[in-house]
């Protein structure tokens, strides 16, 4: 690292941020593809089908389709890009950026890892060392931007199905908001704070805040599909009712960003969902763990709750949209509420 | 008559959302798991053109001309079955010929000719029926697409070599009489 830094003229500091921006942002976008690989595959073994497996590398070689997400990738970028002539223009080539940047700037405040101590200089592993002021509110008005990915996506494109699509979709996100807010703010009174590297830490002391607040969790974890647009609540795309929904007049690598966006965010969601409620990167039973072991258990955790979206999604069919709004006014906004109030009671009493 | 709909009271569990999806959710992963852990050829589905379903014994699919012991022809050019075939879709040449000898059960006429338009023909079964030397059967091979038609119109050597490829017997006849019908690949 120092040697690096001699090299390159650059301070240690400067090294390792840019040294973790390429780890964070980089395995974000390379898990992507293998993620739609997981989705595809995944859903087919629940649907007892085999799924996409014909793709051959270099006409050769299988690999259980896994050749599959990369025709993909070769495909978007190769097609021919098409900008509806009654879009807007400039919007619709933004639309891509605005839903895609959201999605992987959320991932910067979690930590993966235990923060360590290196030749007398601390490191994090995180983007956003802790003790940045932000901390968990970071996340959430990242997620609140990623409306704006969709809105844009589905006004610029002119088109009755996109601005259905994208309408309700801002809709529920904005109102599932709510919920997902009051359900993180009971999190933040028992920690006394907001920053990721508190939260991990309270959890290490007290337990996973999946024991602790159980209900809390339940709505946070629903608010989360709803906030990744994610079945069953995917109303910005329900083909079945509005084509595409709001990416209908996409195509070629605009289309793939804003799936990859997708993809992105329920990547970021998952860690959001290890970070608060499932001890971030502690190991459990082991309050002292190497540094590798727990990028290791932060990662089974990432990768459990990546699969979680999966299966979810392909046990649940659609809700219907009045039943959507339903459960995000009357149902998680009362329960966070009520998670709430309890937590303040319980800790009024001292507990 | 109007449908008198049932009205279904749900349990407090079932209304609570989370208690039904972990069921389904179960469920689905069951079917993850026996679906993922089953060899792949034991699978429903059949990945068609790395695996064939064996065709059941009565299929009627492509016609075999059948040969004697020898490799002789077995038909005898009686236009039975062109007379019986609804689809007309048979076209006989005869021919006479004299190497006698006893496994062709001295006959003197054979088809110079025969010729099946596979476009036509409706696979009924009704040349194999009409048959009176069994010389002509309808087998399992149902892979019958061609790139033109004239692939489709199937000469002697055709329906004779098809099946001997798969049954493991030698091909035994001249190059392929009609010239579009060489580039068809024999499937093994």
């Amino acid at each position: 690292m120092e040697t690096l830094a001699h090299l390159t003229g650059m301070s240690v500091v400067t090294i390792w941020t840019l040294l973790k921006v390429l780890l964070v942002f980089g395995f974000i976008m390379a898990v992507a593809p293998p993620y739609t690989w997981v989705e595809r595959r995944g859903s087919a073994m629940m649907q007892d089908r085999i799924g996409p497996n014909r793709a051959l590398l270099f006409g050769k070689w299988q690999i259980l389709g896994l050749g599959h997400a990369l025709a993909d990738g070769i495909k978007f970028f190769f097609k021919e890009d098409i900008v509806p002539p009654h879009a807007t223009k400039r919007l619709f080539w933004l639309a891509p950026l605005l839903a895609f940047v959201p999605a992987l700037m959320g991932f910067a405040i979690i930590p993966f890892g235990r923060s360590f101590v290196y030749q007398g200089s601390m490191y994090h592993l995180s983007l956003l060392d802790p003790g940045n002021g932000m901390g968990m509110l970071y996340p959430l008005a990242i997620g609140a931007v990623a409306v704006y990915g969709i809105l844009v996506a589905a006004w610029s494109s002119n088109n009755k199905w996109s601005i259905l699509g994208g309408m309700r979709s801002s809709a529920q996100m904005v109102s599932y908001e709510i919920g997902l807010s009051l359900a993180v703010i009971a999190v933040f009174m028992k920690v006394g704070g907001y920053d990721p590297a508190d939260i991990i830490k309270d959890q290490m002391a007290v337990g996973w805040f999946v024991w602790r607040q159980p209900l809390g969790f339940l709505v946070f974890f629903t608010c989360m599909f709803a906030e990744s647009n994610r079945l069953p609540f995917d109303f910005a795309e329900g083909e079945a009712e509005i084509v595409a929904g709001f990416h209908t007049e996409f195509g070629s690598m605009k289309f793939g960003l804003l799936g990859l966006a997708e993809y992105a965010h329920m990547i970021t969601a998952s860690g959001l969902i290890t970070t608060l409620y499932f001890g971030g990167w502690s190991v459990p039973f082991m309050p002292d763990a190497p540094v590798l072991l727990t990028i290791l258990a932060f990662m089974v955790k990432l990768l459990f709750f990546m699969w979680v979206f999966v299966w979810v999604r392909w046990t649940l069919p659609r809700f219907r949209y009045d039943q959507l709004m339903f459960l995000g006014w009357k149902v998680m906004l009362p329960l966070s509420m009520a998670n709430l109030i309890f937590n303040a009671w319980l800790m009024s009493r001292g507990g | 008559m109007a449908v008198l709909v049932k009205k279904v009271e749900l349990s407090l569990l079932d209304r609570s959302y989370v208690w039904p999806i972990a069921k389904g959710m179960v469920i689905t992963l069951r079917h993850f798991l026996k679906q993922i852990t089953t060899p792949t050829n034991k699978r429903f589905t059949i990945q068609y053109p790395d695996m064939k379903k064996p065709m059941p014994a009565g299929y009627r699919g492509l016609h075999e001309l059948k040969r004697f012991e020898d490799g002789a022809i077995k038909c005898v050019a009686c236009f039975m079955c062109q007379e019986a075939c609804p689809a007309r879709c048979i076209s006989i040449e005869a021919e006479e010929f004299s190497e006698l000898n006893f496994t062709q059960g001295f006959e003197e006429k054979r088809p110079s000719v025969f010729k099946i338009d596979m476009l036509r023909c409706i696979y009924c079964g009704m040349c194999e029926e009409a048959c009176p030397k069994d010389a002509i059967w309808l087998r399992g091979e149902y892979e019958l697409a061609a790139y033109d038609r004239l692939s489709l119109n199937y000469g002697k050597w055709d329906l004779m070599n098809t099946y001997a490829g798969l049954d493991g017997k030698l091909q035994v006849g001249p190059a392929q009489e009609s010239p579009a019908t060489a580039s068809r690949p024999v499937s093994a």
